[in-house]
């Protein structure tokens, strides 16, 4: 104690003198002789330890402070840069690290530009280049009792080291050296922190005590503060790679990781398990910290695998590995696959969850089984089975494709697991990119970790190389194949090779090229004959060859076609592919689509009333609609030679092959788009001008479809479990609401429609809810500006926060942007009314 | 490369069968008048001279049931005709007669043609489709005693054709099923030898080459499969061909190994050539499926025809590959 207080007076009557001579004097050499007085104190000078320490203790700020304070000194300036970096950089340099930071940052954040910042912050990048935060690190790993640090000072080194490229970069702005960016400082933290952690090994091995608090607190702070990507990105493969042959470095990440403080730990596990690949590098790196930590826990079990979803499927297989891994984690396992299976079977979930997130739970679930043995198998099978049926069936009701098919994959896999092989369930669904890649899951996985592993060592072998050889001697082998072989030789035979050759060329064969495929029936020439074969023929053949010449029949010879334009409908509506007949839905549907456009009033009215009325099936609705917006479609194009007749037939054939409400949209978008770039050009040459022939009949179209559609019947509850039909209704107005764009009846249709949709805008189906966005569109896009500001007029503000509502958080992605290009449209509205002068008068 | 010649007319047409004609067999070997038997759907067999190409006689033996089969015997100068009243009547036509001598009850209700087969060993056997829809029973002509019955063990379904000839063990035959194989009985002994799938769908007909101990079948799709029978007397699938219309009603080899004709049921006579099945000729005539089709077995070259019988209810007769 003694001693201790004779250093510190000691210490103090050598210093002192010195910092007033460097502070106040102009004469560089006593100034020189004073600071080379000092330098004894610091790290290689020649004091005693104790000087030392108690120089470093409370003398050294001071004499920073006022070196710093000296940088406007005439001295300094005068100094020659050698002595410069001897006299005034070591002292930076070879003091106590955390002090040193501490008055670097300071200096640099309270001085204004000059050569005295440009000074400081040469002397921050040599204090960084010269490993101090190292030193720093280590330093503070080493105080495991001595020291008791007050709170405030550790808080602030803290601070500083994690945000200094934040400080410096506040002052310095553009000039901010490379060294300073987050990019380069954070890495270089990260290896200080791996160098302060192999440190500690060694100190551990020599039986001497560390604390990694700081360093944990650190690396939680930087984490926490988004820069966890960067530092991870160096510290994960040379954790992975350590651990995996030393059980010391394995105790040390473990504490380290255990010592990051609650707050932060969550964003050090995300980003570390970021980039750790594979389960076992993730079991080594992190120990049981998941039964230890209670956030670790939630963030591993729940958080990743239920409340995110934007993470690879990489990240979802190192978890749920790490979690299968070691016996006392199992439990966690199947508690996880508890709540998994729950949220899979949800059908609320089902319905109001984006996709991708169902895709991501669909993984995780598929993972998790594939982790379990047989006998937990058994353990859980009564929840799994429940799981299984709860969710393929809320899944196949659903009125997406992806989703159903996703459903399907799912239940199968499981299945797969859960029952014998007799009983598996079995789907029939067009395999894509996203069912394989389901499948693949199910696939043991222990080959590919290790793969995982090795990619993870940074040498970019060039392993494409064997596969490109493989293709091409794939290549060759093609090649190598003989020509297909002719029809007659399908068996090069032995036997026919011998003394009997060529005695079949003696004959030489006549002409064969009138030897044709053999048609039995022949087409009917007349409209009444057609109608009379699909009405009562029971022969397949003329059956399929009336349907085949019917729509060619009915636009060649109209007026007939006229006479029995409602009788036709009733018996193409009524027809059933009974022979399965090649292409029978294009086929009829063209033959509907023609006779609506020849003689449209009696036709369209028929449609749209048998739309409402009993015993039809659900395809049969879906067809009227069909068949009303292709007949509409075809009328409100200008007539044009020949092609007309093909159009929709074409067309008709996508329907058939995707998902109807893409291809309404498609339809529009491809009109949308064929009228700007028509507008763009405008030099190119007029179509002719021609009548439109859908506007006159327009009101035939739309009116009767919005008569009952709040009518129960026993057959079809268009409000309630048919919202297949309603989905489609509802676009199939906004098409017939977007052809008439121009018509006089557009007004009246839209206020109609939009009353409409408003009823159903909230509708549980995606189907629907995109429909009437569609509508929405389609409103706005054809009903006159006044008239529909006119009649929005009350709901404008409801509209707008409905659609802006949509536009956020609708799980449909389709259904956002839909509500984000009806409000475009709104505000294009409102703003062209708005400048308009009309608007005055 | 010359132009390929337009394929031939029929030399002449015999119409006035009044039915759809079945079945046809030529007799020219005797000196003096070429005849054609044919068999109508009516219950006629209608002899035509096919001198001054007009019938010459209508036999009426099975009350009015379709006649499915005709042959000439030529060691007895007898004349057989099957009809679907499950009868094979046995006619005496000697010197203007024209009498059911005797008659042989098949009990089948199949559409089985009978084989017949006239050995040199002076015993001509009749193998004809029997009451249980599979099996065939073999029969000695003369004493109309059964010598065999042949029934398969396996599942093949209903006999479909068959076609029997002398092989130097002894009689063999080659039977079409329901389920598309062809199966090789040993007569003598009465069990198969071979069984080939030929066909996906039942055979319909088929013929033998005994010179070159090869068989052709068709088949109601739209293949012709030829096989041979290999010196372990073992069935094995040679060659086949596709047709541009699914469906044979009969294929014909001629008697001299050069060309096979097949009874299209789009109404078309094709002829290949017998070695390769190489596509020789798309005969077009009939307006209806064409039922059968036969070559005559005259002993001049040169006026060797063929006859193609046709639901129509004509039979052309061609002049084909005839010269040289």
């Amino acid at each position: 104690m003694d001693r201790c207080s004779g250093a510190e007076v000691e210490v103090r009557q050598a210093v002192a003198p010195c910092l007033r001579i460097v502070s106040s004097s102009r004469d560089s050499a006593e100034v020189t002789e004073a600071l080379r007085t000092i330098i004894h104190y610091l790290e290689g000078g020649n004091a005693s330890a104790s000087e030392k320490a108690e120089f470093n203790r409370a003398n050294y700020t001071r004499v920073l402070q006022v070196l710093v304070s000296s940088l406007s000194s005439d001295w300094f300036h005068s100094l020659p840069a050698q002595e410069r970096r001897e006299l005034w950089d070591g002292f930076f340099l070879r003091g106590p690290p955390d002090q040193a930071l501490l008055v670097l940052l300071d200096t640099i954040s309270s001085t204004s530009d000059g050569s005295g910042l440009d000074w400081t912050v040469s002397v921050l990048e040599s204090f960084l280049s010269a490993g101090r935060v190292g030193m720093l690190l280590w330093s503070r790993c080493l105080e495991t009792n001595g020291r008791p640090d007050s709170v405030q000072l550790r808080e602030t080194i803290l601070t500083r080291l994690s945000s200094l490229p934040d400080l410096t970069a506040n002052r310095l702005r553009t000039n901010t050296p490379a060294r300073l960016l987050p990019q380069q400082y954070y890495t270089d933290l990260a290896r200080d922190v791996l160098n302060t952690l192999e440190n500690t090994c060694r100190a551990l091995r020599a039986g001497q005590d560390c604390s990694l608090g700081f360093v944990a607190q650190l690396l939680g702070k930087v984490c926490m503060q988004g820069h966890g990507e960067l530092v991870c990105r160096t510290l994960a493969p040379r954790l992975s790679s350590l651990t995996r042959s030393d059980a010391l470095w394995r105790r040390v990440s473990c504490k380290l990781l255990e010592n990051v403080p609650d707050r932060w730990v969550e964003s050090v596990i995300t980003a570390l398990i970021h980039h750790l690949h594979g389960a076992s590098a993730l079991s080594r790196v992190m120990g049981n910290l998941v039964l230890k930590n209670k956030k670790v826990q939630f963030v591993l079990t729940h958080k990743v695998l239920l409340l995110q979803y934007q993470h690879p499927t990489q990240l979802l297989r190192t978890v749920l590995g790490y979690l299968a891994l070691d016996h006392d984690r199992r439990p966690l396992l199947k508690q996880v696959l508890r709540s998994v299976c729950q949220v899979w079977s949800n059908s609320s979930a089902v319905r109001h969850t984006s996709l991708d997130q169902q895709l991501y739970v669909s993984k995780a679930l598929l993972l998790c089984v594939n982790l379990l043995n047989q006998t937990e198998i058994q353990e859980l099978r009564e929840e799994l089975l429940q799981c299984m049926l709860g969710g393929v069936q809320c899944r196949l009701d659903s009125s997406t494709e992806h989703v159903r098919r996703m459903g399907m994959v799912v239940g199968e896999c499981l299945s797969q697991k859960l029952d014998t092989p007799t009983s598996q369930l079995q789907f029939q669904y067009e395999a894509n990119e996203e069912s394989r890649e389901l499948l693949s899951l199910m696939e043991p996985q222990s080959e590919e970790e290790d793969e995982d592993e090795q990619q993870q060592q940074p040498d970019d072998a060039p392993r494409p190389q064997p596969e490109s050889s493989g293709q091409s001697a794939e290549g060759q082998s093609m090649m190598s194949q003989p020509p297909a072989a002719s029809q007659t030789s399908a068996k090069p035979a032995g036997h026919s090779s011998d003394s009997e050759l060529d005695s079949d060329d003696e004959l030489t064969p006549y002409d064969m090229s009138a030897d044709q495929v053999k048609q039995k029936a022949t087409p009917p020439r007349y409209v009444r004959d057609c109608l009379e074969a699909l009405m009562s023929s029971d022969d397949p053949e003329r059956v399929e060859l009336s349907l085949q010449t019917a729509e060619e029949l009915l636009r060649k010879n109209v007026s007939t076609a006229r006479e029995v334009s409602v009788q036709f409908s009733k018996v193409l509506l009524h027809l059933e592919d009974r022979y399965s007949t090649a292409g029978f839905h294009t086929l009829r549907q063209s033959a509907m689509v023609a006779l609506a456009v020849i003689h449209t009033q009696p036709v369209v009215e028929y449609l749209t009333t048998e739309f409402y009325s009993l015993n039809y099936s659900l395809r049969q609705r879906l067809d009227i609609l069909e068949v009303l917006a292709l007949a509409a479609q075809e009328l409100s194009e200008p007539i044009t030679e020949k092609k007309a007749v093909s159009q929709p037939v074409a067309r008709a054939v996508t329907l058939e092959q995707c998902g109807e409400v893409e291809h309404w949209r498609q339809v529009v978008e491809k009109r949308i788009q064929s009228k700007t770039r028509r507008i763009s050009k405008g030099a190119s040459q007029p179509p002719k001008a021609a009548p439109n022939r859908y506007a006159p009949v327009a009101a035939y179209f739309f009116f009767p479809l919005l008569r009952n559609y709040d009518r129960p019947q026993v057959t079809f509850d268009l409000l309630g479990s048919d919202h297949l039909v309603l989905g489609q209704l509802v676009h199939t107005l906004g098409l017939l609401m977007h052809l008439a764009v121009n018509a006089p009846v557009a007004t009246q249709m839209g206020k109609a429609l939009l009353d409409f949709v408003w009823a159903i805008r909230f509708h549980a189906d995606q189907m629907v809810r995109r429909g009437v966005l569609f509508a929405v569109c389609a409103v706005f896009l054809s009903m006159p500006g006044e008239n529909l500001l006119l009649e929005l007029s009350d709901d404008l503000v409801e509209t707008r926060a409905w659609l802006a509502d949509v536009a956020e958080s609708d799980p449909d992605a389709d259904c956002r942007s839909l509500a984000v290009q009806s409000l475009v449209l709104l505000e294009k509205n409102l703003k062209t009314h708005l400048q308009s002068p009309s608007m005055e008068t | 490369m010359v132009m390929a010649r337009p394929p031939p007319d029929p030399l002449f047409t015999l119409r006035g069968s009044a039915a759809p004609v079945n079945t046809l067999q030529f007799h020219c070997s005797t000196a003096g008048r070429p005849l054609l038997y044919s068999g109508s759907e009516k219950g006629c067999v209608h002899v035509w001279n096919l001198n001054n190409r007009r019938a010459e006689r209508v036999l009426e033996g099975h009350d009015g049931a379709s006649v499915i089969w005709v042959s000439t015997v030529d060691s007895t100068d007898a004349f057989l005709s099957q009809g679907r009243d499950m009868r094979v009547c046995v006619w005496d036509l000697h010197e203007g007669r024209s009498a059911v001598t005797h008659s042989l009850r098949t009990g089948s209700v199949g559409f089985c043609q009978c084989s017949l087969l006239e050995a040199e060993t002076n015993k001509t056997l009749l193998a004809l489709p029997a009451e249980h829809t599979e099996e065939i029973k073999v029969m000695e002509l003369a004493s109309q005693t059964p010598v065999r019955s042949l029934i398969p063990d396996s599942k093949q379904g209903m006999l479909m054709c068959m076609k029997m000839f002398q092989a130097e063990s002894g009689p063999l035959l080659c039977a079409g099923y329901e389920d598309g194989s062809v199966v090789l009985w040993d007569v003598s002994h009465g069990r198969p030898l071979s069984c080939l799938k030929a066909h996906p769908e039942p055979v319909m007909c088929l013929d033998f080459d005994t010179d070159r101990q090869k068989g052709i079948s068709g088949s109601s799709d739209k293949t012709l499969t030829s096989w041979i029978i290999d010196s372990q007397q073992n069935l094995q699938m040679q060659n086949s061909v596709l047709l541009t219309n699914p469906g044979v009603s009969q294929l014909c080899i001629r008697a001299d190994g050069k060309i096979v004709a097949a009874a299209g049921w789009d109404g078309n006579v094709r002829v290949f050539g017998w070695k390769r099945l190489k596509p020789l000729a798309v005969l077009q005539h009939h307006k209806d499926l064409v039922h059968s089709v036969a070559f005559s077995n005259h002993p001049e070259a040169s006026q060797r025809l063929m006859a193609a019988g046709s639901k129509d209810q004509r039979i052309s007769v061609w002049s084909i590959y005839s010269e040289s």
